[in-house]
C-alpha cells in the first residue's frame, strides 16, 4: 500500500482544537514525544523530573525519574532524611542509568531497521509499478477483462502445481539426506540399498505439501 | 538552529551540561504548556536540577499543588496504570516499534513473494527457491486464484462473456505480452498456439479495447495494489509468512 504522505510541519494555532478526532490524536502523539524529551533530559543532563498529563477522556498519564512518587513526596517534603550522596543511593542511580542506556541502544536499533525495511519496501513498489506498465497480467483482478482472468488463472493453476511439484521433489531430497539429482534424474535411486516404494513418494507428507500451502506449521 | 546528532549520554562537560539543560528544560515547559493549551487539559511538571535549590515547576506552584492534589484524588490503581519511569517508558517505546518493524517486514514479504510468483509465471524456473519461499509462493497463488475466480464469476453473472475469446498467447519469446511457464513442463491446454497465428493474435491483443482498456489507467498510485491485500491483511499471513 502506497504510503499516505503524511502533513509535515504545519503551523498550528495555539488555541484548544476544536475537531475533537484532531484533539485526541494530537494528545497521543505530543504526550509521547513530551514524555521522550523528558527522557533525554534526564539522560543529558542527569536530572530529576515528574510531568503528571490528564487526557481528554479524564485518564491520567504520568513520567518520572527516578520515579513519579518520589518526586511528588519530595515536592511535598515527605521524607527529609533521605541523603543523596549515600553509596546505596549511587550503586542504585548506577543499575539504573545503566539498563536505560542499554534500553536506548536496543530501541535505537530497532528504529534503524525499520528505516531500512522501509526504505526497501520503496524500492519493490517501485518495482512492482514498472513492472505493471510492462505487464497487463500484474494489474489488479478487478481490473482485468474476462478473457484475460481466464488465461491468467489456467497460467496461475499450472504455476500452482509446478509449486507443488517441486515442493515435493524438495522434500523427497531433505527426506533422504540425499546428495542431488542428477540431470537424468537417476541418482537417488543407485545410492540407496532398498528403492523408494510408491507407498513413500505418495506419502503423507508430500500429499500434504501439495494440499496445505498456508498451514505448513509443521515443516519448519 | 543547530542539528548536529546528540549523542543520547550524561554530558560529562560541566558547562555544556548546564547549557543544554537550560535550552531543554525551556523547550520541555514549552511544549508542556502547548500541550495543556491546545487539548484542554491539566498538567504540571515539577524538575529538580543541581542549579536550582527550589524545583523549577510549570505552571505554577499553585498549579502544581492542585494538580498534584487531583493526581492524588483518583483511585491507586489509575494513578499507576499510566504511570512510567525511564525505563518502562523505553520499554513501551520498544514494543511499539518491534510491532512496526513485524508488520514493515510482513509487507515486504509479501512484496517480493508477488515479485516471484509473476517473474514464475512468465518462466523464471523454481530451482532456487527454497522450501520457505515455496509454501509462501504456493499460499499467494491461492489467494490470487481466488481472487480470480471469484472476479470471473461475477462477471458471469453480471454480463455474459463477449464474443469468442482471441486466440491464446504463444509460449516463448515474446516478453511484454504472453505468459508462459517453465520450459520443462508442459504448458496446459491452451496455452499452445502453432506459430503461423502469432502474428495475429499479438495484433489482435494490441487491437483489443475491451480486455485491456485498463491499461491507461496503470501509473494511478493506490489502485495498483492487488486487491487481496487490502481485504485480508490482517487474518490471512500469518500463517503463510511466520509459521
Amino acid at each position: 500500500m502506497a504510503k499516505k504522505p503524511s502533513m509535515g510541519r504545519q503551523k498550528i494555532k495555539l488555541a484548544k482544537i476544536e475537531i475533537k478526532n484532531h484533539l485526541q490524536v494530537t494528545f497521543s502523539k505530543r504526550r509521547s514525544g513530551l514524555f521522550k524529551k523528558a527522557s533525554e533530559l534526564c539522560t543529558l543532563c542527569g536530572v530529576e523530573i515528574a510531568i503528571i498529563v490528564f487526557s481528554p477522556a479524564g485518564k491520567v498519564f504520568s513520567f518520572g525519574n527516578p520515579n513519579v512518587e518520589s518526586i511528588i513526596d519530595r515536592f511535598f517534603d515527605i521524607n527529609p532524611s533521605v541523603n543523596p550522596s549515600s553509596t546505596a543511593f549511587h550503586l542504585l542511580d548506577a543499575h539504573r542509568i545503566s539498563s536505560v542506556r542499554d534500553l536506548n541502544l536496543q530501541l535505537s536499533q530497532i528504529l534503524n531497521e525499520i528505516e531500512v525495511e522501509r526504505k526497501r519496501g520503496e524500492a519493490l513498489e517501485n518495482m512492482k509499478k514498472n513492472s505493471q506498465i510492462q505487464h497487463w497480467w500484474e494489474a489488479p483482478v478487478n481490473e482485468l477483462g474476462f478473457h484475460d482472468l481466464e488465461q491468467l488463472r489456467d497460467a496461475m493453476e499450472e504455476l500452482k502445481k509446478n509449486v507443488s511439484n517441486q515442493a515435493s521433489k524438495q522434500m523427497f531430497e531433505v527426506t533422504n539426506r540425499t546428495t542431488f539429482f542428477d540431470s537424468n534424474n537417476v541418482g537417488v535411486f543407485d545410492q540407496y540399498e532398498t528403492k523408494p516404494t510408491q507407498a513413500f513418494v505418495n506419502s503423507s507428507a508430500a500429499a500434504a505439501l501439495s494440499n496445505n500451502f498456508g498451514y505448513c506449521h509443521g515443516f519448519f | 538552529m543547530t542539528r548536529k546528532k546528540v549523542k543520547l549520554a550524561f554530558i560529562t562537560n560541566d558547562s555544556a551540561r548546564k547549557a543544554t539543560f537550560k535550552k531543554r528544560k525551556k523547550g520541555l515547559m514549552k511544549k508542556v504548556s502547548e500541550l495543556s493549551t491546545l487539548c484542554g487539559i491539566d498538567t504540571c511538571a515539577i524538575i529538580y536540577s543541581p542549579y536550582e535549590s527550589q524545583p523549577e515547576v510549570w505552571p505554577d506552584t499553585r498549579g502544581v499543588h492542585r494538580v498534584l492534589a487531583q493526581f492524588k484524588r483518583m483511585p491507586e490503581m489509575e494513578q499507576s496504570k499510566k504511570m512510567v519511569n525511564q525505563e518502562s517508558f523505553i520499554r513501551q517505546r520498544i514494543a511499539k516499534a518491534s510491532e512496526q518493524l513485524k508488520k514493515q517486514h510482513k509487507e515486504n514479504r509479501e512484496k517480493e513473494i508477488t515479485q516471484v510468483m509473476y517473474q514464475c509465471l512468465t518462466g523464471k524456473g523454481l530451482q532456487n527457491l527454497m522450501m520457505a519461499d515455496l509454501n509462501d509462493l504456493g499460499w499467494l497463488i491461492d489467494q490470487n486464484l481466488k481472487e480470480i475466480y471469484k472476479r470471473i464469476d461475477e462477471l458471469k453473472k453480471t454480463a455474459p462473456p463477449p464474443p469468442p475469446p482471441r486466440p491464446p498467447p504463444e509460449a516463448p519469446q515474446v516478453t511484454t505480452g504472453n505468459l508462459h511457464l517453465l520450459q520443462e513442463q508442459k504448458p496446459a491446454v491452451g496455452l499452445t498456439m502453432d506459430a503461423m497465428q502469432r502474428p495475429q493474435w499479438f495484433t489482435d491483443w494490441m487491437n483489443n479495447p475491451s480486455d485491456h482498456q485498463q491499461m491507461n489507467s496503470f501509473g494511478h498510485g493506490d489502485e495498483m495494489m492487488l486487491s487481496f491485500t487490502d481485504n485480508n491483511h490482517n487474518t490471512m499471513w500469518s500463517n503463510a509468512f511466520f509459521p
